[in-house]
């Protein structure tokens, strides 16, 4: 079941970050993001290049493309305007998000949630759409070390796309890398009821955390 | 030592001991006589003066000497008094053997807050209540609940149990006795509002005679210390977990995916692999896996060897050992050259010198001693699963004499297959500590627990 229903079970008294806010977090941890700009109003130019994605950016709106409040590749300015009034229509309150499209690649989630025995956990997934459906994720407890890292690789059942299936390729290096770095930043926080990195898309060129969730407690 | 008289008690008092052979405190005086306990007993009835041959006592506080268990058999309410007395006698281990405590509902939960609370301030500590109690084969005591006509108990050994329930305690300690299994001892920590788990896995750890740590657990107590005190004794001590409640659906309503997907079961096994635990699904896997680890040293790769007399067995074996779905997914070693020449000229021609080692049903008691011998010094071979089966003319009880030799040397699990003398060969196997299991998939199993140790050690 898509996650529909998602905004109103929490909030009440928990503290959604907005999307920008979270990744630029994410970038203190040296975790990488897609180039971007936050505005509330169409730009000038642009100082990263075409094609862009149009994000809606607000507290309220955790599922954006449930509605309606994410638009992909977006070729050129005038393209950009276009779609930008048309998301100004929609969400006439809102702030707005325009990021670097990132290539299609391989997707994995890592996130973290906190249990109610164990406290702070760490899961690696793969991810996309289907990341529900198969399950095919490993949770540690939080903090990790490296080896703990390596081992949650081993646990999916998909970890042959960690050494190369076809044309995809996860990096094992980097995967470990970015695991020990969540870790580290939900340690550091203290407060987070949930995070989700999804998806984090690799392609050839490396990777990159295309989407970021966080509530705080 | 906190526990020390827990697990050597001096003297033991039942309150509520009984003339009435249908009640509890009549079986927990009665088991504790057969047990051939050798402290003081003192029963405790205000009723009665002599039950089963003891003197009886009106009340703890009629006793002189020093009370290290008190075992209360009475109901839940009448516990909470009686527990009470103990405090002020200044007894440190009360066993609470009702039930209907907070396992019943809110009257419940607020008798036991009332249980908990009289013990406050106090050195008295409290092992229940709605438990079986303890079983200490080293000290002769048992507080369980069954009768000695109708359930075995399995004699000393080197398992260190803690449970949860009492009855699946019970029942698989009765299965267990069976091959002649022992145990270090079993407390049945029951709802658990003291004495927990992590205090007695501490204490188990501290305990030379336990090698190994089995624990059968619903909930955890304190999941984070539980956690951290594991991984902190796990690595000095094989600790085996069967989780009960597997499958009961996460708590929380989430609304992002790691919180959806969280479910308990998931972050118990991530935990379990963080913490160096021993992830049991059944209760004779528990046992399998505490016994393997409890006499045998872990696996350093993944590669190994069979030795059978029987071919199917072997093939079956390799099937086991390799496969990812009905299987262990390790490797079958690929044995030097050398060693299988020297296997070819000790064995008969139509034999496999190749793993798995084919002995056929002219293998005997030497070749297996010659066998066994080259196959530790093959550094190709990290374990080895040797198939003692008694069903051929060569093969003999001596057969034990020569698996305990190679004891000390490489990972070695015993498979015993047959009903007839496989049991009594069962049983000599587990009498010389060899871990040796009665089929295919148990003794597979028990080497791929050598490698999960193996591996947490290793890092």
């Amino acid at each position: 079941m898509p996650f529909i229903s998602g905004e109103n079970i929490l909030v009440i008294d928990m503290e959604v970050l907005e999307e920008y806010d979270v990744k630029q977090m994410l970038k203190r941890y040296d975790i990488r993001i897609p180039d971007s700009i936050i505005v509330t109003d169409i730009p000038e130019k642009l100082n990263f290049p075409f094609p862009v994605v149009l994000k809606v950016s607000d507290k309220k709106i955790l599922h954006k493309s449930d509605v309606g409040g994410v638009i992909i590749n977006i070729k050129n300015m005038d393209e950009l305007k276009e779609k930008f009034i048309l998301m100004k229509k929609r969400f006439p309150e809102s702030k707005f998000l325009i990021e670097s499209m990132v290539k299609p690649g391989v997707e994995i989630i890592i996130g973290s949630s906190n249990d109610k025995t164990f406290g702070q956990t760490i899961m690696l997934g793969i991810g996309g759409i289907f990341v529900e459906l198969y399950r095919d994720v490993s949770f540690r407890l939080i903090p990790i070390n490296e080896s703990d890292a390596v081992s949650m690789i081993d646990d999916l059942k998909g970890k042959k796309l960690f050494d190369g299936f076809r044309n995809y390729r996860i990096n094992k290096e980097d995967v470990v890398e970015l695991l020990l770095k969540v870790s580290r930043l939900v340690d550091d926080l203290k407060n987070v009821d949930q995070l989700d990195l999804n998806p984090i898309i690799f392609n050839e060129n490396g990777y990159w955390v295309v989407d970021a969730k966080l509530i705080l407690k | 030592m906190m526990f020390h008289k827990l697990f050597n008690p001096s003297s033991i008092a039942v309150i509520g001991a009984s003339r009435d052979e249908k009640k509890i405190g009549n079986v927990v005086l009665k088991n504790l006589k057969a047990m051939g306990y050798g402290g003081k007993i003192f029963p405790i009835n205000p009723k009665e003066d002599e039950i089963l041959g003891f003197k009886v006592y009106r009340s703890i506080l009629d006793i002189d000497n020093n009370v290290d268990i008190a075992v209360i058999t009475l109901s839940s309410s009448q516990s909470i008094p009686a527990v009470k007395e103990c405090v002020k006698k200044e007894v440190p281990f009360v066993i609470v053997i009702a039930g209907g405590f907070s396992e019943t509902g809110e009257e419940g939960k607020r008798l036991e807050n009332e249980l908990l609370e009289s013990i406050k301030d106090s050195n008295t500590r409290i092992i229940g209540p709605n438990t079986v109690g303890i079983y200490i084969p080293r000290a002769n005591v048992s507080t369980a609940l069954t009768l000695p006509e109708r359930t075995s108990l399995p004699g000393d050994g080197h398992i260190g149990f803690i449970s949860q329930s009492g009855a699946l305690g019970l029942l698989t300690m009765d299965m267990i006795s069976e091959y002649g299994l022992g145990v270090s001892g079993f407390i049945n920590i029951g709802n658990r509002i003291d004495m927990s788990e992590i205090e007695l896995i501490d204490y188990f750890m501290k305990d030379d005679k336990t090698r190994s740590i089995a624990l059968y657990l619903e909930t955890f107590k304190e999941g984070r210390k539980f956690y951290e005190t594991v991984k902190e004794i796990s690595r000095k001590k094989p600790i085996i977990l069967l989780k009960g409640g597997r499958t009961d659906a996460g708590a929380r309503a989430a609304s992002l995916h790691t919180g959806a997907i969280a479910s308990n079961d998931s972050i118990v096994e991530g935990m379990a692999k963080q913490a160096g635990i021993v992830r049991a699904y059944t209760e004779l896997e528990l046992f399998d896996y505490a016994k393997v680890l409890a006499y045998q040293k872990p696996l350093k790769g993944d590669r190994i060897a069979i030795v059978t007399t029987a071919g199917g067995v072997g093939v079956v074996t390799s099937d086991y050992i390799t496969s990812q779905v009905n299987g262990v997914g390790l490797k079958l070693a690929r044995l030097k050259d050398e060693t299988k020449m020297n296997i070819k000229k000790n064995i008969v021609p139509f034999g496999s010198a190749e793993n798995p080692v084919d002995l056929t049903a002219d293998g005997s008691t030497d070749q297996y001693d010659t066998v066994l011998g080259l196959l530790n010094k093959d550094e190709n071979v990290d374990g080895i699963i040797v198939y003692a089966l008694y069903q051929t003319a060569k093969i003999d009880i001596d057969l034990i004499d020569v698996l305990e030799k190679y004891m000390k040397e490489k990972p070695m699990v015993a498979g015993i297959m047959g009903s007839k003398i496989g049991k009594k060969m069962l049983i000599e196997a587990e009498k010389r500590k060899i871990p040796a299991y009665p089929d295919i998939e148990r003794t597979v199993k028990a080497m791929h627990a050598l490698y999960i140790r193996g591996k947490y050690i290793g890092d």
